[in-house]
This record gives structure tokens, sequence and C-alpha cells, in this order.
């Protein structure tokens, strides 16, 4: 490797000396003054910052047995490539902290910042070309059911049947920093595009310092045809679950029922609910601090029947966090904890404004339903109704039996799919009230991301809103308002004969 | 057209606040557009209504709809089509009620005093005790300018971003979004000891117009000292060639 990377730099263009001034004042502080990925920022960011002395880059397009990125691959980490942007507002690399820098430093300085680069490694200019994309096979059924069948044989080890990520293997960068495969099903986090073509390059150059090998080089066991790499991104690129992305100013919508609410995932009512998604953030604000989260979004639906209400939480998580499975044991990052999920409602009515979101404080207290999953093989999980004053005054309140709390999870190919379900009123519970928004919000646990108390992924304040009937909104208005503007009409045609008489 | 006008100035204004939303990701909710629009199709009309003239002009083509007898078709379908539309228009309204929301002001007017690290701080008249360094030795100044980024890339850096703005890497999760402080229109319109307050009260030292039950911002009091506050003020005017305002404006 040393003998490629010793490529003359004195082929680059633009100035390194230019790319010099601007990398210091921009770039030093996460990717480190000698480009080592040791700024100051670095330790607190997951995935790290680039090691740029290694001239290793993860967004390639050149072939495998070529060292070096093409220019334009350069130009596209550094500027951010709006193209593929799921997250509105985020201009750079989905899923990392770099930023997209087009705005700041325009093309001739993304020019410099490339030769920069390259001179901090010695890496020279990409001979061969970028891969061909010319041998696309149109993403229809049956290349996607070929590629279906590979992608259990190549890729499920790592990225599990179902392509959330959750393929249980421990996997280190070359750095030997943890990395997770990428979960297949959120589109909007993969950094370098998501299209099959984005796909098919991924799978055919690999991603340099990571274990994604290239599956065009011949000497892999592993190796695949153009037309089984065009059949798998194929495949690959349908498990994006674009519907599951969230979108700002959602609402949770309760769902009127009659009877009995479910405590599984598999209950057919939950088909028809409607389904609200969420971005998570770490708990970044007080007491222990998360700055490196495994787990970013959340689906939330949720059912009442006037006397009690239900909600059914699902999350994308790689590992079950189980302690006594060997394998999440194994796979686990440190000590091992169980995973959790709590929502977060109000204590009592709101007056005068929410609560503080961050578990409120000594005037406007919150409720919690907590759940937490089994710690061991008797399977049973652990839920509990905590009130708290702020983040470190919580307590435990006893609820009878008879109240009606329950919580149920499953965790299934890297999803966990948990039920709550409690009453509508109790005392200092939530003021839920059908066709009222109450503020909700909710928190996660990766017990394999050593997540356990504060350090946990949170949305801040939400809004559930209780249907009022099954079949949804009533028609009276509409009809008695139509009427109204037809009576309003009339009388002003009879007005206006009148005048005219 | 006088009435064509109208439309399209209303629909200018009207883009203008999607613009937020649809360029940038910041969609401001829909109840405050809602609320935006009244006031500026009353306003509007007020002042395109202000001449007797111009109100005749403008009133004109919906006088000739409902009086002019070539136009009874039309006028027809008219009376046919508004009652549905009234009807479908409180239809959609109760189908999708917009949640509640919580009017925020994002630069509230500070305190007389900030009581923090043991002491009171009078906020009228208080300087960043290191901005005189800046003329006095701009070698140190430099350096603390640097430590003061040290801080800002270590603790600010997930919500307020590396470009410094206020797109970090978990701002798309966070309702309200962090603040950004490049532009003109952000730090340069405030005096340091303002940044002092919001940085050492964060989100839960807001009075109740900022919204402190909604903000994300921690009170860094508890993890910084008074030092590394005052450097990492330093850096954020420095970064984004910004100036402080001054107590002598």
């Amino acid at each position: 490797m040393p003998a490629i990377a010793a490529q003359s730099a004195s082929a680059s263009d633009g100035g390194p000396e230019k790319g010099r001034a601007i990398y210091e004042k921009r770039c030093s502080w996460c990717h480190g003054i000698d480009g080592a990925g040791d700024g100051p920022a670095a330790e607190f960011l997951n995935p790290p910052p680039r090691d740029l002395t290694f001239g290793l880059y993860k967004w390639k397009s050149t072939p495998f047995d070529e060292y070096s990125p093409s220019d334009e691959d350069f130009e596209k980490m550094i500027a951010g490539d709006g193209s593929h942007a799921g997250i509105s507002g985020w201009d750079g690399m989905s899923g990392t902290s770099m930023p997209g820098w087009k705005d700041v430093m325009g093309p001739e300085g993304i020019r410099h910042m490339a030769a920069y680069m390259r001179s901090l490694s010695g890496l020279g200019k990409a001979e061969m070309p970028a891969i061909s994309l010319a041998g696309k096979i149109r993403p229809g059924p049956e290349s996607i059911e070929r590629g279906r069948v590979l992608f259990k044989d190549r890729c499920a080890e790592c990225h599990g049947l179902d392509g959330r990520g959750d393929g249980t293997k421990k996997l280190r960068d070359d750095w030997g920093a943890r990395t997770w495969p990428r979960d297949l099903t959120k589109g909007w986090t993969f950094r370098a595009g998501s299209g099959p073509e984005d796909v098919y390059t991924r799978v055919t150059v690999g991603i340099p310092g990571t274990q994604m090998p290239s599956f065009a080089d011949p000497s892999s066991k592993k190796a695949m045809t153009e037309e089984e790499r065009w059949d798998v991104a194929n495949y690959a690129a349908s498990l994006d679950e674009p519907s599951r992305r969230p979108v700002p100013e959602t609402v949770v919508k309760a769902l009127k029922v009659e009877g009995g609410l479910p405590l599984t995932h598999s209950d057919k009512l939950w088909d028809s609910a409607p389904e609200a998604n969420y971005f998570l953030f770490p708990q970044i604000i007080a007491g222990e601090k998360a700055f490196t989260p495994s787990l970013d979004s959340i689906s939330v639906k949720a059912a009442h029947n006037g006397n009690e209400i239900a909600f059914l939480l699902e999350w994308n998580d790689p590992t079950n966090s189980m302690p006594w499975d060997p394998k999440a044991v194994e796979v686990a990052d440190g000590p091992l904890f169980p995973d959790g999920a709590a929502i977060q409602f109000p204590a009592g009515e709101v007056k005068g404004g929410r609560p503080y979101f961050g578990m409120g404080d000594g005037r406007k207290p919150v409720e919690i339903w907590h759940w937490r999953s089994p710690e061991d093989q008797s399977g049973k999980e652990a839920f509990g109704v905590l009130e708290a004053k702020g983040f470190e005054r919580i307590s435990r309140k006893t609820v009878s039996e008879k109240a009606g709390f329950e919580a149920s999870g499953v965790y299934e190919n890297g999803r966990w799919r948990v039920v709550f379900k409690g009453p509508l009123n109790y005392e200092n519970g939530p003021a839920f009230e059908e066709g009222a928004f109450t503020p909700i919000a909710f928190a996660l646990w990766d017990g394999s991301n050593g997540d356990e108390k504060g350090k946990h992924v949170m949305t801040g304040w939400e809004w559930a809103k209780l249907e009022k009937e099954a079949p949804g909104p009533s028609y009276m208005w509409p009809l008695a308002v139509g009427g109204f503007a037809l009576a309003a009409e009339l009388l002003w045609l009879f007005l206006r004969k009148g005048m005219k008489d | 057209m006088r009435l064509l006008k109208f439309i399209l100035i209303n629909l200018f204004f009207y883009a203008l606040l999607k613009m937020p939303g649809l360029l940038a990701g910041k969609p401001i909710p829909s109840s405050v557009i809602t609320m935006y629009m009244f006031f500026i199709i009353v306003t509007v009309l007020l002042v395109m209504t202000i001449t007797d003239e111009g109100a005749e002009d403008l009133f004109a083509p919906a006088r000739s709809l409902l009086e002019d007898p070539s136009k009874a078709f039309a006028r027809n379908v008219l009376f046919a089509v508004l009652p549905i539309v009234a009807a479908l228009s409180v239809y959609y309204l109760a189908a999708e009620p917009a949640p509640p929301f919580e009017l925020r002001s994002a630069h509230p007017a500070p305190p007389g005093a900030v009581r923090a690290y043991g002491k009171v701080y009078e906020l009228d008249g208080l300087e960043n005790p290191l901005r005189s360094i800046e003329k006095e030795d701009p070698a140190a100044f430099k350096e603390m300018v640097r430590e003061g980024g040290e801080v800002y890339f270590r603790n600010c850096l997930f919500c307020h971003g590396a470009k410094l703005d206020g797109r970090g890497h978990y701002a798309h999760a966070m309702d309200p979004l962090p603040m950004p402080f490049t532009g003109s229109d952000t730090i340069a319109q405030l005096k340091e000891s303002y940044l002092f307050w919001r940085i050492v009260k964060g989100g839960p030292g807001l009075p109740r117009e900022g919204g402190p039950n909604i903000s994300s911002m921690p009170a860094w009091e508890d993890e910084l000292t008074e030092e590394e506050v005052w450097k990492v003020i330093l850096f954020l005017y420095d970064y984004t060639g910004n100036r402080p305002r001054s107590w002598k404006d």
C-alpha cells in the first residue's frame, strides 16, 4: 500500500498551498492540523473524521485496483452533493458531521482543497477512469428477484436478512474504529447516493478502509459478474423505505377503535393507523451525554378506544442487546445494557405552555412510560411509569395492576416493534381529550451502543391527537357551511331581484 | 388589471413565506403562514383601495361578473361552485387541524443581570474582558480565538455546525432549529454580553417568550468556565467575520 501511496503529488492541479490556508481555518478542527483525523472534535464524532494522511476515501468511483478517487469524487466529497440530499437543510455527507463546503469555498477553493488533500497523503491523480455504468440493467422485478437471491448469499451476513444492517459481525475500519454496516432501508442516510447506480458503484468499487469489499475483484471468493452486481444493486436500492423518512410537522394521530386494544405489533388494527416518523438526536444537553448515537429515527402509530390508548413504536436497531445471546455480547460495543424506549407526556393538564422537553422541571413535571428489553433469558420485559421533575428528579410511580399499563416488544431482523398500552385517564397522567392535541416526546436506548440512563437518543416535543370518530371527520359542518353559502347566495339573488323591481 | 395585480402581489408574499421551507429546509409553520397571509391580504387591500378610483378599478371585474347580463353563465357556475368550495374547505380543515403553535421570540430581551459562577453580572455595559487583547497583543489574541474554536468544536459543533450556520449534524432533529452565527443579521446585531447570557444560561434561562421549554440549548455554566465562554464568543465573531455591537454604538 505505501508503495502506491508514494505516487508523485506533483501532478495535482490547483495550489496545495492555497488549500492549506483554507484547510487550517475550516477543516483542521475535525481532521487535525496535520490531517491525521485527530482534531479537537474527533473524539466526539461517529463516524470519526477521515485520517487524510492515509489516502483512503470511502467516496470513490474508480475501479478497486485504482488507488485514487477521481477528481469528481474529491469535489463531491468536499462540496457535498445536494442531488441525493435526503435530510432537509443538510448539504453534506449523510450520516456524518461533514457539511457541504460549496457555499463557503466555491468551486475554485474546492479544487485547491482537493489538491491539498492529495498532498497530505502523497496521492496522485487517478490513472483509470471511473467505472462504467453503461451495462445498467433496468430495476425490473426479474432483476430485483435475482438480486434478492444474491443478496442473501453475499450481503446478508453483514447487512442482515432484511438489509437493516443487523448482520451479527463486529466490524472495524482500517484505523480500528467501530463501523456498522449500512441500514439499506434508510436511503436518506447513504453517503454517496441511494439510487441503483450509486449502489452499483459501491458494490463494484467497495468502500476503501472498511470491510465492504469490491465484488468486482476476481480474487474475492464472493466476486460477482457485472450483471450480478447490477441485480444486487437493484435489489438493495429497492429496500429503501422512503415513507419512513421523517418529515417536519408530523402529528401522531391515534385511531379511534371499538373494543379492546392489541398488545401485539402484528395485529391487523395497526395497518389502518397512520404512521408518524421522527428524527432522533442524542442527549447532549445535560449529565452524561451520548455523542455517538446508533439510532436515528423512530416510527409511531397509535390507537385508542375512549378508555385506553396504545402506541406502536418501531425502530431499526442493528442488535437485539440480549445479554444471553452470545452474538449480541460479541457485537456489543463495550458493556451490554438492555434496549429501551420511553414516551413522555406533560403530567396533568397543560396550562400556559408545555413543560421543559428534557424531562420537565420542578414547576411542571412530566410523565414517562418506560419500557426495557429483557435482561435475562426469562424474557421478562420491564415497564414502569415515572414522574420526572428534571433529569435528576425521577421517581417511579406505583400503578396497580388493574390500571392497565402494559408494554411488550419483539425484535426481528434488525427492527424493534414495541407496543405500549395505558389508561387514557389516571392521576397526574397526560391530559388526553378526543379531538385535542397532546404534547408527546420519545426516547430510545441502544444497549449495545452503551446507551444507559441519560445516554440515549430522543425527540423534542411533538404532538399526538386523538381521533374522534372511527371513520374520519364528520360531514355535518361541511354540509352546514355549504348550505349556509347557498342560502346567502339565494338571499342575495332575492334582494337583487327586489331592487330591480 | 388591478385585480390581477392584487392577486399577484399576494402570491408573491405567499411564495416569500414558503421559500425558507422549499429552499433551505426551514419551513415556517403553516399556522404562522396563515396568520401572516391574513394581515398581508388585508394590508394590500387597504393600500389598493386607498383612493375611490382604485377601489372602483379593483372591484370592477367582480361587479361586472355579478351584474353584467352577458356573464350570466359564469355567474351561474360561480353560484354552483361556491357552496361546494366552502363545504370542502371546512371538510379538509376539520380533517387536518394544525397543532397549536407556540409563538417564540428568537432574540428575547435579556435580563438586567445574570447570576453565574458565584457572581452577579450586570449585563448593561458588560464587555468581553478578553476583547481588549485584540489590539494590545494580536498574537495572544489569535491564540485565544483558536482556544475558543476548540471549545466550539468540542461542545457546539453538533447543533450549530462546522460552518457555524446553525446546521450541525443533529440540527435537523431539533425544533426550534439551532441559531446560525453566519451572515450580518445574526451575532453582528448583538453585544457580546448578550451571547454570554445565552451561552451561560442556555434554553432553560430564556424568558417565557423565548420558549425555554423547547430550546435544546444547554446551560453551559455547568460545563464551561467563564474564560472558555468568553473565548468561544471571540471565536464566533472571528470565524464568521462579524463584529459585535459595542455599548458605544
